[in-house]
């Protein structure tokens, strides 16, 4: 009797992993190669951001209908007039943030859960704020889908953070009206870091990077992508 | 050859299509026409991004050409009923303009998507071909009464270009009456009174399919208009979408459609610095067609919003202590605010947009609280340049906020639009208007590498160095935050006491002082030390301009007023194997846009011309001789180089782009018309020596006046300017009406077969003209554009003697 129940439930896990690996085999290459080519090669070296990224199926954050160019260089939309990340820009904030186990994240601007997946893939807890409900139900859902148990999305107003669940360690904000947001900096705990991409829709420039220190001063410098530093070492 | 006589030479009469019902009738269809084109322009613009709409519209315009093609395609059918054909396109034309546009709303098609997704090429061909539909076919409508009718070139020619002047004309007034929702019923309403003309026949009857068809256009002028959808990627619709967001005012007019809309989620200060950890207040964001123009703090008017203290920009402020301040352009209410809290004397606000300045003074007073009762505030309605010439009182800050976004430029997006306050002589007028110790400030996002930072202080040192304001090292300061920059310039030096509140300042609010501290070697950030020794190199390195760079950063000037444009077209193999995939935020998309548009439209000339030769079966093929194709290829661009250039200079000497493009379109057209009219006694092939001459020489003499007067006529009155940019275009605008019907005339005279290829290569290559006048502009300027075009008209002229033969 126990023998069979093993069998069976050998049987079933192996089925759901021929599933998974059949589902997601092609996109596995592709997210391989994505890392190799899009990330690692442009100098992101932080193995676990390396890992994270190769762990996390970037193809089911994406409409249907861009499954198919997921891993390609690009932003693309998400729909509501929201884009995600081109990968490199995600692997880059993911590094500079310097995420540890322990760590409870903040992001502002779910969008499409890819992020906060990365992130998620790294740091302990990861809540996420998202202004668009249907973007938030949505992430919520492809999230859950993907077992991922230590994030947490909540619609809301990300400019003014999630005062019950910080002080954070560290945060991410996706979308701000071109400043960094003083309720998130008072969030910010001592020796924690924050994100910013700067840049329109489709058009992260550079990233601002702030930190505070463990007296609780600010400070922050500019982050370029690489190509933009080739550009100015010319 | 047998001259173009319709097989039933009786139909032309049966339906109606006589000279008396023809021109009329050709003179309201070419007015909606230009109506259409005009009002396109401003939908799309709401619906798009800006910079894509030029390549939409004269791609659409392309329909024009469409139309030479399919007529000579299909000679032998339109020969036996030319006048029924031309009714029906006329009736089928008006229409089309309205179901077009709303049937290219349904099509999920959105700019942006082009570069990412194949699958919206496909969907860009559809909403492509949607919109030159009512061209193509008022194309048709135009050329048929030439072409088959019989019918005298010149008075129909006149009469198109009689009906573009009024179409542009009258679409002016329109613009500030309709709302935007409500544009297309302009040409609608031409057009059905071009229809009228076509509805009865020989005896006077009306034909009933026709009456009909008239119905058809009636119903629409009085149905809604289909509601404007927008990009989602546009600023209004991101705005929008948020939860609790509502438009609490609105207006249109001929600077644009103007919306204020509040939403909780909104919380802009673009900047700011990291020190400022207090509370922004509820505020409104103000759109000028679906983009982000400004921000209105709820109740700042009562209550100083603190944040607006925390910002780069303040600098002019702590160098001047109570200043009279010029605004150069109305930012919502946070440039009076930020004033008002730095104690300012007085604000005078320059503001060419009437409805932009009544939105925030009527309808947001409510919300904005006013403005501060403590500071007298002045709103002047007209462009910056022309009050600079105008306005004899000095100020001791004027300010340019901004000039590397909203506004002025966005990731390139304007960097084919005129920005004449950005020039050297706009940098001159504002020096002249400083007061003793007063200070130009210009603010603007940081990029990297730096580009507009970099090029105003290149423009600002030019302008010392030649008012013999030495060393210009002394008489600038420049700072940035953590995003933003901000430059102040005067006449005279800085005091060492004044630097050091510079610094102060900078220390106090996390800001980096990069001028006069510049030391490059003293960081590590690569972007720092970019920026610094760009910055260090425009203010005191070797005079002129290091050709070596990615992107041109030389000072603009009035003569090609493109601040914005930074692209260097032989840097660009290099710019995209540095670049890699990261290239899109640096791309200059107005300039990709345009170069596309020419693209584009060449290619799609070559493929559509070719056509007749491949399908026409008896013989017209041969009719698209080498000489028709030359003389009427160079006509159609040098057309377009001459009045798009004119029309350009224009934007200057009268203030705004809409009344520019309306009285050069309007002016090119009435006096072509005038030319066209009388084109009939002026054939002969030596008498065309003279014209083509006189064009020549009226083209460059009434250019280079204009561009010359410029200067002083800016400090004149709008009746003036008129005056004198009409009387600067119209003799060369009266002579190049006469070339194209001269020469259709002598198509005509040998059979008329080749005059609906001369029709499509005209169409297709003053779309081509178009694209090349701005790009001629962007890199040559004016003065070398217009003479580009003068020489072709030489060239033209060259050639008319073998057309016909």
């Amino acid at each position: 009797m126990s023998f069979l129940r093993i069998v069976m439930i050998a049987a079933s896990v192996l089925s759901a992993l021929h599933g998974a690996l059949a589902t997601d085999d092609p996109y596995l290459q592709k997210r391989a190669a994505m890392v190799r080519d899009q990330i690692e090669r442009e100098g992101i070296s932080d193995p676990r951001v390396l890992a994270a990224m190769r762990d996390v199926p970037r193809h089911l954050f994406v409409p249907p209908s861009f499954r198919a160019r997921a891993y390609e260089p690009y932003p693309m939309p998400i729909g509501e007039g929201q884009t995600i990340s081109q990968p490199y820009i995600v692997g880059l904030m993911t590094q500079i943030l310097r995420l540890k186990e322990t760590d409870r994240v903040l992001e502002v601007g779910t969008g499409s859960g890819y992020q906060a997946a990365v992130a998620a893939r790294l740091a302990a807890e990861v809540y996420s704020v998202e202004i668009l409900e249907s973007l938030a139900a949505r992430s919520r859902r492809t999230l859950s889908d993907l077992g991922f148990r230590n994030v947490v999305v909540r619609q809301g107003d990300g400019y003014y953070g999630w005062e019950e669940k910080g002080p954070f360690d560290a945060i991410i904000v996706t979308c701000a009206g071109g400043h960094v947001p003083p309720p998130l900096l008072r969030q910010l705990r001592d020796g924690g870091r924050m994100i910013m991409p700067v840049g329109g829709p489709f058009m992260t420039q550079n990233l601002v990077f702030i930190e505070k220190d463990a007296r609780g001063s600010i400070t922050h410098r500019n982050v370029l992508p690489v190509a933009f530093v080739r550009l100015i070492g010319h | 050859m047998s001259t173009p006589e319709p097989r039933d030479r009786g139909d032309a009469v049966y339906a109606g299509a006589t000279a008396e019902r023809v021109v009329p009738a050709v003179f309201f269809l070419s007015a909606a026409t230009l109506a259409n084109e005009i009002v396109l322009i401003r939908l799309l613009s709401f619906r798009f991004w800006p910079h894509f709409v030029p390549l939409i519209v004269s791609q659409a315009m392309l329909g024009l050409g469409g139309a030479g093609v399919a007529l000579q395609i299909v000679r032998r059918q339109v020969v036996r009923s030319p006048g029924r054909i031309f009714a029906w396109m006329v009736l089928l034309a008006v229409p089309a303009f309205d179901l077009a546009f709303r049937a290219s709303q349904l099509i999920p098609f959105d700019p942006f998507l082009l570069l990412w997704d194949p699958g919206a090429w496909p969907r860009f061909g559809v909403f492509f071909f949607l919109l030159a539909v009512p061209f193509f076919l008022s194309g048709c409508a135009t050329a048929i009464p030439f072409a088959f009718l019989g019918l005298k070139p010149g008075p129909v020619y006149a009469a198109t270009f009689a009906g573009s002047a009024a179409g542009a004309l009258v679409a002016l007034p329109f613009l500030m009456l309709a709302p935007t929702g409500w544009l297309l019923r302009l040409p609608l309403a031409l057009g059905a009174v071009a229809c009228a003309f076509v509805l009865s026949d020989k005896g006077g009857g009306w034909r009933k399919g026709r009456a009909a068809a008239l119905c058809a256009v009636l119903l629409l002028l009085v149905i809604p208009p289909a509601d404007l959808r927008l990009s989602p990627y546009k600023d209004l619709a991101a705005v929008r979408n948020l939860p609790g967001a509502r438009e609490i005012a609105s207006r249109s007019g001929i600077w644009g459609d103007y919306r204020a809309v509040f939403a909780p989620g909104v919380h802009s200060a673009p900047g700011m610095s990291v020190r400022f950890m207090g509370e922004i207040p509820p505020q409104a964001t103000l759109f000028a067609d679906g983009e982000l123009r400004g921000i209105v703090p709820k109740d700042g008017g009562r209550t100083l919003p603190a944040y607006l203290g925390y910002f780069p920009a303040v600098l002019p402020y702590r160098l001047f202590d109570h200043p009279r301040v010029l605004q150069l352009g109305l930012r919502g209410t946070e440039g009076v605010l930020t004033a008002a809290a730095n104690f300012a004397s007085s604000v005078t606000i320059v503001e060419p947009a009437r409805e932009l300045v009544r939105m925030v003074r009527e309808d947001l007073s409510g919300f904005s609280g006013g403005w501060p009762g403590s500071l007298p505030v002045e709103i002047r309605e007209e462009g910056a340049r022309n009050f600079l010439a105008r306005d004899r009182r000095v100020f001791d800050v004027i300010e340019a906020a901004d000039i590397s976004s909203a506004t002025f430029s966005s990731l390139g997006v304007h960097a084919t639009g005129e920005t004449f306050l950005l020039t050297r002589e706009g940098i001159r007028a504002a020096l002249a208007r400083l007061g003793e110790g007063g200070l130009l400030a210009f603010s603007g996002w940081l990029k990297a590498p730096p580009r507009e930072n970099v090029k105003i202080l290149r423009t600002i040192r030019a302008e010392l160095s030649a008012a013999g304001l030495a060393p210009v090292a002394d008489r600038i300061a420049a700072i940035h935050g953590w995003g933003t920059f901000s430059v102040v310039a005067r006449r005279t030096p800085f005091h060492p006491a004044e630097m050091e509140r510079v610094r102060r300042f900078c220390s106090d609010y996390g800001y980096s002082m990069v001028w006069p501290d510049a030391g490059a070697k003293a960081v590590d950030s690569a972007e720092e030390r970019a920026l610094r020794e760009a910055v260090s190199d425009a203010i005191a390195g070797p005079p002129g301009e290091r050709e070596a760079g990615l992107f041109d950063l030389s000072p603009a000037t009035d003569d090609s007023p493109y601040f914005h444009r930074f692209l260097r077209l032989r840097t660009l193999p290099e710019f995209r194997r540095l670049l890699g995939s990261q290239w899109v935020p640096f791309v200059e998309w107005g300039i990709v846009f345009l170069v596309l548009s020419l693209g584009v439209s060449l290619v799609l000339a070559a493929m559509l011309l070719l056509l007749p030769a491949v399908f026409a079966r008896d013989g017209t093929g041969k009719a698209a001789t080498a000489s028709v194709a030359g003389y009427f290829t160079a006509l159609g661009l040098a057309y377009m180089l001459v009045e798009l250039t004119f029309l350009k200079a224009g934007i200057l000497v009268l203030g705004d782009t809409i009344r520019a493009a309306c009285l050069a379109i309007g002016g090119f057209s009435f006096f072509s018309g005038i030319g066209s009219a009388v084109s009939g006694r002026w054939e002969s092939e030596r008498t065309m020596r003279w014209v083509f001459a006189g064009i020549a020489v009226c083209v460059v003499a009434g250019f280079v006046t204009l561009s010359t007067a410029a200067g002083p006529l800016l400090a004149h009155g709008w009746a003036v300017r008129t005056a004198a940019f009409v009387a600067a275009l119209a003799p060369a605008a009266f002579l190049m009406g006469i070339p194209f019907p001269a020469a259709i005339s002598r198509l005509g005279a040998v059979g008329g077969s080749a005059i609906p290829f001369a029709w499509a290569v005209n169409g297709f290559f003053s779309v081509a003209g178009a694209s090349l006048a701005s790009i001629g502009a962007l890199w040559l300027g004016f003065r070398w554009t217009v003479g580009i075009g003068a020489v072709l008209y030489i060239i033209t002229g060259l050639q008319y003697r073998r057309v016909g033969r």
